[in-house]
This record gives C-alpha cells, structure tokens and sequence, in this order.
C-alpha cells in the first residue's frame, strides 16, 4: 500500500512542485493553509507531513503542536524559504523529523522522505 | 518760632527796654527797683535759654512770656516814672513780637493787656485826665494797631514762609519720587535685559526700517553679529540673514505672529545655517518703537540627529529588506529550481509546458521583488512628467478583475501630469490592497473629483478594513498584516505621491472597508534640486 503524504504550503507553485516531486512514489495530498492541514490531519490518515511555517491564517509551528497533542509519531518536514538560526528557540524545540530549507533540491528532499517512511 | 530768634528778639527788647529806663526820668541806677527789673529780664532770656524748642513752641509758655514781657517792661516804667516819656514804644516791639511768635491770637491778647496796664499808669501819673485826651486817644489805639498790621504781616510772612517750605517740601518729595521711578525703570531695564541674555533662545528685535535694538547673546552666537557693532545697525545690511528679515518684514506688514517657521541662514563661511522662528510684530507702542521680535533657535544639532536617526533607519531598514528579500526570493527560486529539476526527466509535452510556465511565474514574481526593492530604496529624483489619462490608466488595471464589482465615476476623467510607470505602480498597489481586503462580494468605486489645486481619486472598498492599530503603522516599510505581503506596498506608494508632490488620506472602518484619496497637484512644480 502506497504511504500518503500531506503537503502544506499556501504557495501554489510549491505546492505543485512538491506533488509533483512526490507523486511517483506516494499519495499527496494538498493544503493550502494550516486550517485546512489540521482539518485533513485529524479525519485522513497520513505517514508523513511536509509543512511550510509561515502561512496565512494559522502558523505552521502552531499546527505541528495541535497535531502532535494527538499523533505523537507522526513524522514532519517543516518546510521553509527562513533559515534555522542558533537562537530560534522555537523552530529548535518543535517536534519534527527534519528541517528543510528553501530552496531545495527535490533529490534531497525525496531522499529525506525515503529515509523516514520508506 | 524758633527759638534762636525768640532769644536774639527778646534780647534786642530787653536792650532796648534798658536803653530807655536809662534815658528815663529817673534813670537807672544799681539797686533800685528799675536796676532789679532789668537784672530779672536779662536772666529771664538766660533761663529761656535752656528751655526745649519744643517747650518754646507750645501755645501758653511763649504766651506766657510775651505776657511777662509787658509785666516786666510796664514796671520798668512805672519805676523809672518813664510814663510820660517815649517809653510806650517798647511796647509796640513786645507787641511786635509777639505777633511774629503768635499772629493774631497772641498779639491780641497782649496789645489789650498793654492797653490795660498802660491807661493805669497814665491815669496813675495824670489823676482826672479825660479819656479823649491824646495820650489815650493815639497811643493805646496805635498798640492795636501795630498788633493788627504787623500780626497781619507775620501772618502773611508765615503764609509765605509755609507755601514756601511745602513747595520746598513737594519738590523733594518729587526729587525723590523721580529717583526711585528712575532707579526702578534701571532696575526693570536691567531685569529685562538680563530675562532677554537669559533666554536659551537667540532673541533679535528691529524697528519697522530693520534697525537692531535688541541681539541677546546666544543671536550672537547663532548670527555670529557682534552686539556692539549690530545695535543701531540695520539688519537688511547684513545679506547672510536676509532669509529672518524676510520672514521678520512679512510679519510686520501682516500684522501677524509667524510660529515655528524655519529658514536657512549662512554663517560667515557661507555654510548653510537651519533655524527654526517664531516671530511677533511689536504693535501698540510708538511708531518709532513699532518692529518685531525674533526668537530662534539653531537646528543645526537636530537636523545632524535626524540624519543620523535616518540613517540608523535606513540601516534598520536595509537589514529588514536584506531578510525579507532572502525571504521572498527563496519561495519563486525554489519553484523554478525545483520545476527545473523535474524538467530533466520530463517527457510528457502538457508537463514540460506546466513547469516551463511554473517556471516562468518564478522568475515574474522575482522581478517583482526587484522592482518593488527599487521603487522603495531609490532616492529622491527628477520626475519626467508626462500627461496621462488618468481612467484610460485604471480601467487598463482593472480589466483583468472579474471577480468583484468594479464602478468608475465622478467628474470627467482628468488628465493628469505624472511619470506613467510610477502613477501606474500606485494605483496598482492602491487596487491590489483593496481586492486583497474583500471577500467574494466585492465591491470597489473609484471617483475622480478636483478642488482648486489637485486632481483627486477616491477609492473606495466594502473590504474588511483597517484596525486603528494598524492605521498608525500604514506607511512603515515591511509592516503588513498579510502573510504574503512585502509590507512595502503603501510605502512604494507614498513615496511616489512625495515625488508627485501629492498627497494621500485613508478613513478606514473595520469591517466596513476603506477609502483612500490620492491628490496629485494640477500643476506640480518642477523639482531642480534634486539629483
């Protein structure tokens, strides 16, 4: 069974890229925005959650921390055109599997997702 | 009366009485009654001699003296037989005096008491002698007489002795209120001219032809004018300052006070001095006194603050811009690296042409960014006016919505003077805020309407509004409330309004929507200072 992967970026054309990065080999589903991402998290089962942090409406930290007070192991990729900086606290202490920088280069990140669901 | 001259009179009458008692019928001889007489009257003036002026001068003791006077001489009479002699006489000079001392109330009082004695020596020496006998008939009127006339002549004496020790009195007191409004006037003129060397600001003030009256000593400083050299002289002589003459003569001819006004002096090194004015015509006094006072201060100090607090800004400014460019840029650079990257293995033609365009957008919204990046951070410039339809700009900006209700109205569409690529990127930004505000029942008007000196344009939104919060931060460069929004939009925007010399105003309910003015001068002035 093919694993599904929800991808959460208000951005159009990341959205695309990453579905279409991503199509081969698993399940995508889009969202447009966190609400929508919390929404579809909470009724659909997904193995791994790939999310941009700053997003219209609901920010991106604040919804991996609403997934997380029901799926503990749920794997997540934040992923994001901001740099981790040393003291960027809140991105450190978040709850994710990996941190992945814009831009990116899709082999990365297909590798990355390869290693956390296969 | 004083007493000096009470003493010096009474002696004169005691000499006089003594000379007479001497030439008398019976002369005057030691030890005799008349020897006695005379020994008491001379010690009688000795004794007066050590009596208080204050004494002397009451009522009843110098009554009581002259009364003794004509005891006294009446008995030198009586002893040397001097009755039928020219020894009455004395009597005139007791009278005489006593009317000096006492006027009419004494010299009355002792003419009567003479009379009285005097008609009981002579009727004592001329037993049955008639009462119209001349003895009696000339001699006892002429005491009144003599009292009346010389009482009316020290009264008159005393009078003018009066008005002259109070005319004498009130011109001291003048004297001294003179002095004492004289050493207050120096005392305020100093006070005044200490409040006005006090006073942090420069002061100058100049009559209505320009001459200097007053340069506290921070003007001088400020004017670099030496306030020996420049009181008297005439500010209009002086080219480096014209600017504050100018403003100075504005105010007087107005009849107005101008506040916190700021013109551009030279120093001596013909460097450009800012300072900021306030400036009062001095009305009310003599027209010789008529001018106006100037108090100022040098900007210098702040303007160099405000530049520096600029730059601290534009730094502030320029690491905010270099992280929101690294920001905005990442997203389209990963959408056209990403998509490049897929267009390797692509061999499906509709998906080649998917991410050609996916890629094509990328690179659009970079441009984008650039473009927006140099609309804010150019300097000020030259515009290069052109005329430009102002409805032919907007309806070509808003033929593209068709999702909300788009209504053009008001006067007749202006012409206005403006660089098209500029006005364009402010009605842009300006429609793109407003569509961005609305949900899917959006509606937007734009009017056009005029007053005497600008075109304006109403926009006009049913959108969601801006909270009064926001309202303060609308111009600050990368402040937005979107998630995707460069923050710069209305800064671009009121940066080309400045350029434009317009203007811009935004109401604004929350949950109602918006309306922005934009004012664009009809005829703007030609801007040569710029680079």
């Amino acid at each position: 069974m093919r694993k599904r992967v929800l991808v959460c970026d208000d951005e159009e054309s990341i959205r695309l890229l990453l579905h279409e990065t991503l199509k081969e080999n698993y399940d995508v589903t889009e969202a447009v925005d966190g609400r929508e991402a919390l929404r579809l998290s909470s009724s659909e089962p997904f193995d791994l959650i790939i999310i941009d942090i700053k997003m219209p409406g609901t920010h991106g930290i604040e919804v991996i921390e609403q997934i997380r007070e029901n799926n503990k192991n749920l794997p997540i990729i934040i992923c994001s055109a901001y740099r981790l900086m040393e003291d960027d606290n809140v991105l450190k202490s978040a709850d994710v599997a990996a941190f992945v920088t814009k831009p990116l280069n899709i082999n990365t990140l297909k590798k990355k997702v390869s290693e956390l669901i296969g | 009366m004083n007493k000096k001259i009470l003493l010096t009179l009474r002696f004169v009458l005691i000499l006089a009485t003594v000379l007479v008692m001497t030439y008398s019928k019976r002369g005057l001889h030691v030890f005799a009654p008349g020897y006695y007489i005379a020994l008491i009257y001379f010690v009688s003036n000795f004794i007066l001699y050590f009596l208080s002026e204050d004494v002397l001068s009451k009522q009843f003791v110098s009554f009581s003296i002259f009364l003794f006077d004509v005891v006294t001489i009446s008995l030198g009479i009586y002893f040397t037989q001097g009755v039928e002699t020219d020894f009455y006489l004395i009597y005139f000079l007791v009278i005489f005096v006593a009317s000096i001392g006492q006027g009419i109330g004494g010299s009355v009082p002792i003419a009567i008491v003479a009379s009285i004695i005097y008609g009981w020596m002579i009727f004592r020496a001329n037993p049955g002698i008639s009462l119209l006998d001349s003895k009696f008939l000339i001699r006892i009127p002429f005491l009144f007489i003599i009292s009346l006339v010389s009482s009316y002549w020290s009264q008159s004496a005393r009078r003018e002795l009066k008005e002259k020790r109070e005319l004498e009195e009130s011109t001291r007191k003048l004297e001294t209120e003179v002095a004492r409004v004289s050493a207050k006037e120096t005392e305020l003129r100093e006070y005044s001219e200490k409040v006005i060397s006090s006073v942090t600001s420069g002061v100058i003030a100049v009559r209505s032809d320009g001459t200097i009256t007053t340069l506290n000593p921070e003007a001088e400083r400020i004017l670099e004018l030496h306030r020996e050299d420049a009181i008297g002289q005439n500010i209009k002589e002086v080219d480096r300052i014209s600017a504050l003459w100018q403003k100075m003569e504005h105010s007087m001819n107005s009849g107005t006070p101008m506040l916190r006004e700021e013109v551009s002096i030279l120093n001596k090194e013909d460097e450009s001095i800012p300072i900021g004015t306030s400036i009062s015509p001095i009305t009310g006094a003599k027209e010789n006194l008529s001018g106006c006072v100037a108090i100022f201060r040098d900007l210098s100090e702040i303007r160099a603050l405000e530049e520096k607090l600029k730059q601290t800004e534009r730094l502030s400014y320029l690491g905010k811009m270099a992280s929101w460019v690294a920001h905005e840029i990442r997203n389209p650079l990963t959408a056209i690296g990403g998509f490049a990257q897929l267009l390797e293995t692509a061999d499906d033609k509709e998906k080649i042409k998917l991410f050609s365009s996916e890629i094509n957008k990328g690179t659009q919204r970079i441009n984008n960014i650039i473009d927006d990046i140099l609309a804010f951070a150019r300097t000020k410039r030259n515009v290069a006016y052109a005329n430009i339809n102002l409805k032919k700009l907007i309806e070509s900006i808003t033929s593209s919505l068709t999702d909300i209700k788009i209504s053009i109205g008001g006067d007749k569409p202006p012409t206005i003077k403006g660089e098209i690529d500029s006005i364009r990127r402010l009605y842009i930004n300006l429609i793109n805020n407003s569509i961005e505000a609305m949900d899917e029942n959006g509606r937007l008007e734009i009017n056009f309407t005029q007053d005497s000196d600008y075109y304006i344009t109403e926009i006009i939104d049913n959108g969601r509004g801006i909270s009064k919060q926001d309202m303060k931060k609308l111009f600050t460069p990368f402040y937005t409330t979107r998630q995707r929004g460069t923050g710069l939009g209305l800064s671009i925007v009121k940066k080309i309004i400045d350029e434009h010399q317009g203007k811009i105003e935004i109401e604004s309910n929350k949950g109602k929507g918006t309306r922005v003015r934009v004012y664009l001068p009809k005829e703007p002035k030609v801007d040569n200072t710029a680079p």
